[in-house]
This record gives structure tokens, sequence and C-alpha cells, in this order.
């Protein structure tokens, strides 16, 4: 697999499951808390990549 | 996911000392299971699946097997930390990719060091060898994390 984007979701997916799972009881909790973790690191990395945009090598 | 809590009873009292060093020992070497030992098998089987998903996507994609140097003893020191923190999984990948249990840069005069620099070298050309490696490490920076967790529920400071 060598798309970035398909990474960046899986990886981030494994993370915030992880997190989620280790520190919320209640899988209500679980699903919120994970949600927020995902979002900030896929989103986190999708923004910057736009704020990175005008700024190429 | 909710998990049964403890009774009301067993909420108070310690776990033994004995029990804490099995589910530790037990967790380093299947992660997961040092919760199982604690009764968390739910969590246990999540947290199992998670890291060796983990660690097999590292393997896929060409990950790093670091191997301590003392040029640079302080990094390479802390990535071997976070390979080894998988448990023998890693051992395993190490005889699977370096043909022994190599975790050092062998001295520059010794026969090893130039089959095992290459076959490192190898590894790290690959397209894919960054994803791999934060799989990889991620993997056994997450098991650490369950050991402490292990110690924390054996306290009672969690459920």
């Amino acid at each position: 697999m060598r798309s970035h984007f398909a990474h960046l979701t899986l990886y981030s997916g494994i993370i915030a499951t992880f997190f989620s799972v280790l520190s919320r009881r209640d899988r209500r909790e679980q699903l919120r808390f994970g949600g927020l973790v995902w979002l900030a690191m896929a989103g986190g990395v999708v923004v910057l990549a736009y704020l990175m945009l005008p700024f190429p090598r | 996911m909710t998990e049964q809590s403890p009774a009301p009873g067993r909420a108070a009292s310690e776990v033994p000392e004995g029990k804490i060093a099995l589910a530790l020992l037990t967790g380093w070497l299947v992660p997961g299971a040092g919760h199982a030992i604690l009764g968390r098998v739910r969590r246990g089987v999540v947290f199992f699946v998670l890291i060796m998903g983990s660690f097999g996507l590292g393997l896929a994609h060409d990950g790093r097997l670091a191997l301590y140097s003392p040029r640079e003893g302080f990094l390479t020191g802390l990535q071997l930390v976070a390979n080894v923190g998988v448990g023998p999984s890693d051992l395993l990948a190490r005889m699977s990719v370096y043909g022994e249990a190599a975790y050092a840069v062998p001295d520059q005069s010794s026969p090893l060091y130039r089959p095992r620099i290459e076959k490192f070298r190898e590894r790290q050309r690959s397209a894919v060898s960054a994803y791999g490696t934060a799989y990889l490490w991620s993997a056994g920076l997450m098991n650490l994390l369950l050991l402490m967790d292990i110690w924390d529920i054996a306290k009672r400071r969690k459920d």
C-alpha cells in the first residue's frame, strides 16, 4: 500500500482506537473520544497540508 | 465497550505481587495477555489485535528494525526500546530479516558488519519504509503503555 492518505487514515484509526479503549470504559464515550482523536490526527494533517500549499519546497 | 466491574469486595483488595509480575511479563510477551490475566479479557483481545496488526503492517512495509550504534547511542537506543517493546515478536522478526538475533551494529572489522548493514539499508531504501517504521515503533510503544496500564489496574488506580 503506497497511498499516503490510506496510511494516514489507517494509522490514525489504530491510534485512536487504542487510546479510546485504554482511557474510556463506556462504549459511547469510547466512540466519541476515538472519533475526536481520529479527526484531530487525520483532519489536522489535511489542514496542515493545505496551509503548507503556498510554500513548496 | 463496557466490561464488568470487579465485584465490590474485590475492588478494595490488592492484587497479589506474583500475579502482577505474571501479568506484566505475560503482557510483554503477548500484547493484551496481561489485561486478560487481570480479568479484562475483551480489552486484552482488542489490544492484541491493534498491536499485532500494527506490528504486521510495519513488517509488511519494510519498517526499520533498529540496530544500536554507540555512535548515536541515545537515538538508536530509543529506537531499539520502541522495537523491543512489542515482545518476542521483535526477535522473530529480526531472525527473519537479519537471519540472527541482531540488536546492534557490529564493529567495522567484524565479518558480520557488511551483511547486517546491507540488510538494514536495503529495507530503508524501500519507498514505504517510513510508514512501516511508524507502525512498528507504535506497536512497541503501545505495548509499553499497556504495561503501565496493567500496573495501574493491579494497584486499583483504575478499573
